[in-house]
């Protein structure tokens, strides 16, 4: 048997694998990754709140059902945590925010009722940035770092979520990706992000940000893991009238296949755009040379709106947070987080020309990704400008607009357009900087066609080494 | 379209109800400013006869 650092960075299916044969007991998994978190978690601050008795129960169940020899699922005795945006029935739930600190929802979500009928176990609540929206100057319950250098911002929203996999704190996490929270921290942190097709998964039970953009999506160390999670929480749900009644294909099938003869569009202005740093650039443009040394066609394609898709974002989906969040901002506006608290403010004063411009503009850059996608089987670009940056970077004060459009606009330029066209996008480990900092390549696909995309970066995972990487000091 | 001031900004949001720090006035500015100045590059588009709508999920399946 591996050593217990082996073991706690197995994948999740290889767990699963482990504990139905009886090799590895949900007990013993849960144990080991509770105590990672106690010894690991001080310093990254992945966790706003640890479960141990709770998952030590269910543990108990499930090594009960695995001994009387019943049929187990899919996620049987895997140790799983969620983004504290997820409503945890008697967990409190704060959204990463004071205003919320003593929440505590009475029923699930519908993705977490679904992980733990899949027999997950459930290890505890993940930090975020505050509301998911990114910005946050001080996190209220701790400053989450990244795990490849601790100085470093781990990314957002769904922080914690990339933490916690990158450091083996959990087996598989749970984020929510509105406008890249989930491919941000699994860029930063070195591990898959998902972003499925907008109406694949349940949002009921999470707090919102965009109606028309937020999803939920799996983080894990391999593909595999991303779609073995995204098997188990896709799906029509009555209570978000909002989700596809599309069946949901065996995402774990395709995996393996070959991508002889796929076709590969990499977007010119993400990959080779002056905002892209030379050594993602390079290792995004070395991703899509394996891709065709393993059979693929590439070739590049343009997306002229993709450079405002940042902006074109904040006009519409801070819009809709500044409406979540109005009454909150008029009555407890001192106790958001002041960098929250700008974002949404100035949110609520976009004039409605400018919301009008940015929802017809991004109908047109939906058009132009979803007529690219009918003639290639997935798009290509980094998923983020550069490797993670300081933490004091993002703390520092914005002192013009010029900062303000540098800050705010061109990163998400990478991420947003997959949210603005409601298409899945994956993120996945291709290469690392020369400061030992992870990079992203990302892959976006059709309208529900997450088995293409799953497909394709499995084959480009399978064939390089950048996953079986771990960050220092997790052992 | 016109720079907008930190006493615009703050009579924007009085509008609103909305109370905006001196301490966030000036960051508040410099954001609203950004974000209608990045933007401003769509107003040379035909957009008029886009439709704005978000793309939506399919319906029921057919029986």
């Amino acid at each position: 048997m591996a050593d217990r650092t082996d073991l706690a960075f197995f994948g999740a299916r290889q767990l699963a694998g482990l504990v139905r044969d009886r090799k590895v007991s949900p007990v013993e998994l849960t144990q080991l990754y509770l105590e990672r978190i106690e010894r690991l978690d001080g310093r990254l601050r992945a966790y706003i709140t640890v479960l141990p008795e709770a998952a030590l129960a269910s543990a108990r169940r499930a090594e009960a059902s695995v001994m009387r020899g019943e049929t187990l699922p899919a996620l049987h005795g895997i140790p799983y945590a969620v983004k504290d945006q997820f409503d945890t029935a008697g967990v409190r739930t704060t959204s990463g925010s004071r205003i919320l600190e003593d929440n505590v929802p009475t029923a699930d979500a519908t993705t977490i009722a679904r992980l733990n009928s899949a027999g997950g176990i459930l290890l505890g609540k993940l930090n975020l940035t505050e509301f998911a929206l990114g910005g946050t100057q001080q996190f209220p319950f701790g400053q989450p770092r990244n795990p490849w250098n601790t100085d470093h911002d781990p990314g957002g929203s769904s922080s914690g979520s990339g933490i916690a996999v990158a450091a083996a704190l959990c087996a598989v996490s749970l984020g929510e990706d509105t406008g890249g929270s989930v491919r941000s921290p699994a860029s930063f942190c070195g591990v898959v992000g998902l972003r499925p097709t907008w109406g694949r998964v349940s949002r009921h039970g999470s707090f919102p940000l965009s109606w028309s953009m937020d999803t939920p999506g799996p983080l894990g160390r391999t593909v595999e893991d991303a779609a073995l999670l995204l098997q188990a929480i896709a799906g029509y749900d009555p209570n978000d009238p909002l989700t596809s009644y599309a069946p949901v294909p065996d995402y774990g099938r395709a995996l393996g296949d070959s991508v002889r003869g796929l076709r590969v569009g990499i977007i010119r202005e993400l990959t080779f755009g002056a905002d892209t740093e030379p050594e993602v650039r390079d290792a995004v443009v070395a991703a899509a040379r394996k891709l065709e040394g393993l059979g693929a066609a590439t070739e590049e394609v343009s997306l002229r709106l993709v450079p405002l898709a940042g902006a074109i974002f904040m006009a519409l989906a801070d819009a809709d947070g500044a409406g979540v969040h109005h009454r909150w901002l008029r009555t407890r506006a001192a106790d958001y987080d002041h960098g929250t608290r700008r974002r949404l403010l100035t949110a609520s004063l976009i004039p409605s020309v400018i919301q009008q411009r940015a929802a017809r503009a991004r109908a047109l850059l939906r058009a132009e990704m979803l007529d690219l996608l009918a003639r290639h089987d997935v798009l290509l670009c980094p998923t983020a400008h550069q490797a993670a940056p300081p933490i004091a970077a993002a703390r520092a004060a914005i002192a013009t607009r010029h900062e303000a459009a540098g800050r705010f606009f061109t990163r998400r330029s990478y991420v947003t357009p997959a949210a603005l066209a409601g298409t899945p996008a994956i993120a996945v480990p291709c290469g690392f900087t020369r400061s030992g900092l992870p990079i992203s390549v990302q892959l976006i696909a059709r309208r529900f066609d997450e088995a293409t995309l799953l497909r394709v970066a499995h084959a480009y995972e399978q064939a390089t080494d950048w996953s079986k990487r771990r960050p220092p000091d997790t052992a | 379209m016109s720079d907008l001031t930190t006493d615009h900004v703050a009579a924007l949001a009085a509008a609103l109800g909305l109370q905006v720090a001196s301490d966030d006035l000036v960051e508040v500015t410099h954001r609203l400013n950004a974000l209608i100045e990045v933007l401003e590059p769509l107003a040379a588009l035909q957009l008029e006869t886009v439709e704005p709508t978000p793309g939506l999920a399919d319906g029921p399946p057919a029986s």
